[in-house]
């Protein structure tokens, strides 16, 4: 079987029913989609198959030969956030971070097809991704500020370390 | 101090939004094996029969753990007060709870490892069980544990008290009762992460752990009591929990995982499935709060009496901890001179109970202000106005006789009402955490309020002694 | 994470409908693999260990199609795609779980699920016998078509639907008791519609399975009140206790639910 997997074609041997969630951090080592129920329950799963969101837990790999997967990988690195990314970072709406990357696929998605730039759009549309963390309220100022381009990566990478992390220091504009 | 008013970003939040940020089940090493535990279907039973032979031959299975692999099998965290435990990490001839662990097996993959629970030979006697902690103190209730239905080493007492001033006179002087009883429920952590640990044995004979544990050194202690080694053989490795909102303080996976990985030399990862996460893994306590309160017409407390049935689940673990701090803030923020209170912490056959955002305290804070509305509601009064009338001041003292210093209820409580366009009376609006004096410190208020500069008021019969 | 079974099944991709037919023969061994919303879940949890399974999605077995004043919907069709469709399965269809398992789901995979043991499972199948809807189905004694909750009442294991075909109604509504969730589980429902042969009613979750209202039916049709018929609805339900509610409280908001539908369709 054959996967495009954030724009490498990769060649596999998991068997056919092997869910896509093993499939990539099994087989393949990409580890930002989470297994936080194997049952569809809960979005920690969720990754991009051909553009759209779906879970990863759910889908057997024969079901998507030669699809193109999209994971967190694939969105933006530390230097070079995507503007759903840097709205996440910017609006804490990370905490532990476990369903981050489920909730980061959904809304990519959502922006993507013009949508997110409502409270209630973006509840209707990730109303399968639970978080236990931050309550979701900084998670739809994040998809909303992203689906309204109203996103400031530049200042939220400031000073990357090697690994990722960042060197503290003010975001401009702030009190002091 | 350039950081505190600031807005700084967090320190993981690049390698959160970017899936860089490891947790336990995200750590790869070659040969990895997967475990599954054999888990008690009954709440309660004697083992009657368990042979793991049938398991261990299975091909692509690595080791098998029971009870008698276990070093130190009965640990708990107070033994080195003295205190002994009442739980085994693996079943030793009874289970207590449905879920409780049994066997463990590392094997090539997660189906053959359950496969091999599948042919582990088991049999079992049910055995009645209790789940109404109310019905476990009748007599004649099933027994769980041979000392009794409740956990016993409060010092000389089988249950915590506490006692300050003179209640029975405050409830002759009363000009109402108010009783209530309150029932917070279980709830389950739910935390996206379940629990996970991988364990690795080193060729210089070491082990490192990557756990998502919620305290490292603690969890440490646990598995090394267990397997009877020195701290020092045995790594920590933890980093990002996935939420844990204290059920991941419990250890759950570590020392079974550190057993096998001895067992097989090779890495073993236990990750719990969600349906394990709810029916296995702890969950914060049901409590049962009974609090009668002697009032008098304008709104004072005079006195309150509370009994608390915190319902452990079939061991104790940290409740008895949990129950103390349950205890300390049973008056709430508020100021009552005469205080009994009495509390248990009662065995069930459920899954052990444990921490949750503000460990014994939420369930309290339940009770007493709901309470203090049924009174205010008894009354006719205005449920923040009773509030601030009897609120903490500056030289108040507590149920335990800690003495206030800056106490906030009233700042926090008048705060929140002007938020809210909550209208109060012009005394109410006017109120302070000052000392008391003139009408806030009527005479049965005079003996708790400390002389100034006191901390602590110490008397001979102690909070948890006492008559 | 590999599979359940430790021998791997045989999997079979059908690339048309005949294709499927042909290889899921008498269902003798068959697994069915739809959408995979729910056998994937117990194929990942060790709950199955199928022999054969037989791959749906590239059979050709999905869309709507209107014809003669009859709509068609072919089993592959994914819930997600009746969002849109006539009351009261638009409704319904919007209901169930959210937008990724809508899009994943079949309308096939939901007629034919399996009664969940802590949820009730299939909410198309009450949307679909208020309908009148036919099912189109091979397996043992070759192909048949029948109403739906004819299927249902027989089992449809052992069965390959194909399709699901109906008149679109005069009328159309449905109520439901949610778990309060973003992500809802329905507890229970009722849907109703008014066609040619007159007032149809189902209730989703009073069972294993949906289940025609036939005594609120009859109740409607020899003259009782909304109220009156409503209260009949007990008699063609068993509801049981499970992780979402009580049989006891089924009982009390079934005849509520019926009550609110029939109030809707006028």
């Amino acid at each position: 079987m054959r996967l495009t997997v954030n724009g490498t074609p990769r060649e596999l041997v998991s068997p056919p029913l092997t869910s896509l969630l093993a499939v990539l951090r099994e087989e393949l080592g990409v580890t930002s989609p989470k297994a936080g129920c194997q049952q569809g329950g809960c979005g920690a799963c969720t990754v991009l198959i051909d553009g759209e969101p779906r879970r990863a837990c759910l889908t057997p790999l024969a079901a998507v030969d030669g699809a193109a997967i999209t994971t967190v990988e694939g969105l933006g690195d530390p230097t070079n956030l995507s503007p759903v990314q840097a709205a996440f970072d910017e609006h804490y709406a990370a905490q532990c971070g476990f369903c981050t990357s489920g909730f980061l696929m959904a809304s990519h998605a959502l922006i993507e097809r013009g949508g997110g730039t409502s409270r209630e759009d973006v509840i209707e549309a990730l109303s399968g991704h639970v978080c236990r963390c931050t309550g979701y309220v900084k998670i739809v100022e994040a998809v909303n500020a992203a689906a309204n381009g109203d996103v400031h990566a530049e200042e939220t990478q400031a000073d990357m370390g090697p690994q990722g992390e960042e060197n503290i220091s003010l975001i401009p504009g702030s009190p002091a | 101090m350039k950081a505190v008013g600031a807005r700084l970003p967090r320190y993981d939040g690049i390698a959160h939004v970017t899936g860089r940020t490891q947790y336990v089940d995200d750590v790869r090493v070659p040969g990895q094996l997967w475990v599954k535990a054999l888990r008690s279907p009954h709440h309660h039973a004697a083992i009657t029969h368990i042979d793991t032979a049938p398991a261990e031959a299975l091909p692509g299975v690595h080791a098998v753990v029971t009870c008698a692999d276990v070093p130190h099998n009965v640990y708990g965290h107070l033994e080195a007060l003295g205190v002994p435990a009442d739980e085994p990490l693996l079943a030793d001839g009874q289970v207590r709870y449905k879920g409780q662990p049994i066997a463990a097996v590392a094997a090539d993959s997660e189906a053959i490892a359950l496969a091999a629970l599948e042919a582990i030979d088991i049999r079992y006697e049910e055995r009645p069980a209790v789940f109404d902690i109310r019905q476990g103190l009748d007599p004649g209730a099933p027994e769980i544990h041979h000392w009794g239905p409740v956990y016993p080493h409060f010092g000389p007492h089988n249950h915590r008290r506490v006692r300050k001033g003179d209640v029975e006179a405050a409830f002759d002087a009363a000009d109402t009762i108010v009783e209530g009883v309150y029932r917070p429920q279980a709830i389950e952590h739910c935390p996206l992460e379940t629990q996970v640990s991988l364990v690795v044995p080193e060729a210089n004979g070491r082990l490192t752990i990557y756990s998502c544990t919620q305290a490292m050194y603690f969890s440490l202690g646990v598995v090394s009591a267990h397997l009877e080694w020195p701290l020092n053989k045995i790594k920590f490795v933890g980093g990002t929990v996935g939420g844990g909102f204290g059920g991941k303080v419990d250890t759950a996976t570590e020392t079974v995982c550190a057993l096998l990985a001895i067992k097989s030399q090779k890495p073993v990862k236990w990750r719990f499935t969600r349906e394990e996460e709810f029916l296995a893994s702890s969950t914060r306590a049901p409590w049962h709060v009974e609090i009668k309160d002697a009032v008098s017409k304008e709104g004072w407390i005079l006195g309150r009496r509370t009994l608390t049935l915190h319902d452990s689940g079939a061991y104790s673990r940290f409740s008895p901890y949990g129950l103390t701090k349950h205890a300390f803030h049973h008056t709430g923020a508020y100021t009552i001179p005469a205080v009994s209170f009495d509390g248990f912490v009662v065995y069930s056959n459920r899954v052990p109970t444990t921490a949750m955002r503000g460990f014994g305290v939420t369930s309290v804070s339940l009770a007493v202000e709901t309470h203090l509305n049924r009174v205010a509601q008894v009354l006719g009064l205005d449920p923040l106005e009773l509030r601030l009338k009897n609120a903490n001041r500056i030289g108040d003292t507590t149920g335990n006789r800690v003495v206030m210093h800056d106490p906030s209820t009233v700042a926090v409580t008048l705060a929140a009402a002007e938020r809210v366009g909550y209208e109060l009376g012009d005394e109410y609006r006017d109120m302070t955490s000052e000392r008391r004096t003139g009408e806030l410190l009527p005479e049965h208020l005079a003996g708790q309020q400390a002389p100034e500069g006191e901390h602590l008021i110490v008397h001979s019969a102690t909070t948890n002694g006492g008559h | 994470m590999a599979l359940a079974s430790t021998e791997a099944p045989e999997v079979v991709a059908a690339s048309s409908i005949d294709d499927a037919v042909s290889a899921f023969g008498d269902g003798e061994g068959v697994t069915v693999l739809a959408g995979g919303t729910i056998l994937m879940v117990d194929l990942v949890h060790g709950r199955l260990a199928p022999e054969r399974v037989l791959m749906l999605d590239k059979a050709q077995m999905a869309g709507v199609r209107t014809e003669g004043g009859r709509i068609t919907i072919g089993a592959m069709t994914r819930v997600a795609e009746l969002e849109d469709s006539v009351e009261p399965l638009a409704t319904v269809a919007r209901g169930v779980a959210d937008p990724e398992i809508r899009a994943q789901a079949t309308v096939g995979g939901n007629l034919c699920a399996t009664p969940g043991a802590e949820s009730p499972r299939g909410d198309l199948q009450a949307a679909f016998i208020a309908l009148g809807a036919q099912v189109r189905s091979v397996g043992p004694g070759g192909e048949r078509t029948e109403p739906v909750e004819d299927l249902l009442a027989a089992g449809p294991e052992g069965r390959l639907v194909l399709d699901v075909s109906f008149e679109p109604p005069q009328a159309g509504a449905s109520a439901e008791v949610r778990r309060p969730h973003a992500h809802a589980y329905t507890i229970l429902s009722v849907c109703g519609a008014i066609g040619v042969a007159g007032t149809r009613l189902a209730a989703s979750g009073a069972g294993p399975r949906s289940v025609r209202l036939t005594s609120v039916e009859e109740a409607l049709a020899s003259g009782a009140d909304a109220a009156a018929a409503a209260a009949r609805a007990l008699d063609d339900v068993s509801p049981a206790d499970d992780a979402l509610a009580s049989a006891w409280y089924r009982e009390q908001t079934l005849p509520v639910l019926v009550t609110r539908v029939l109030n809707d369709l006028g």
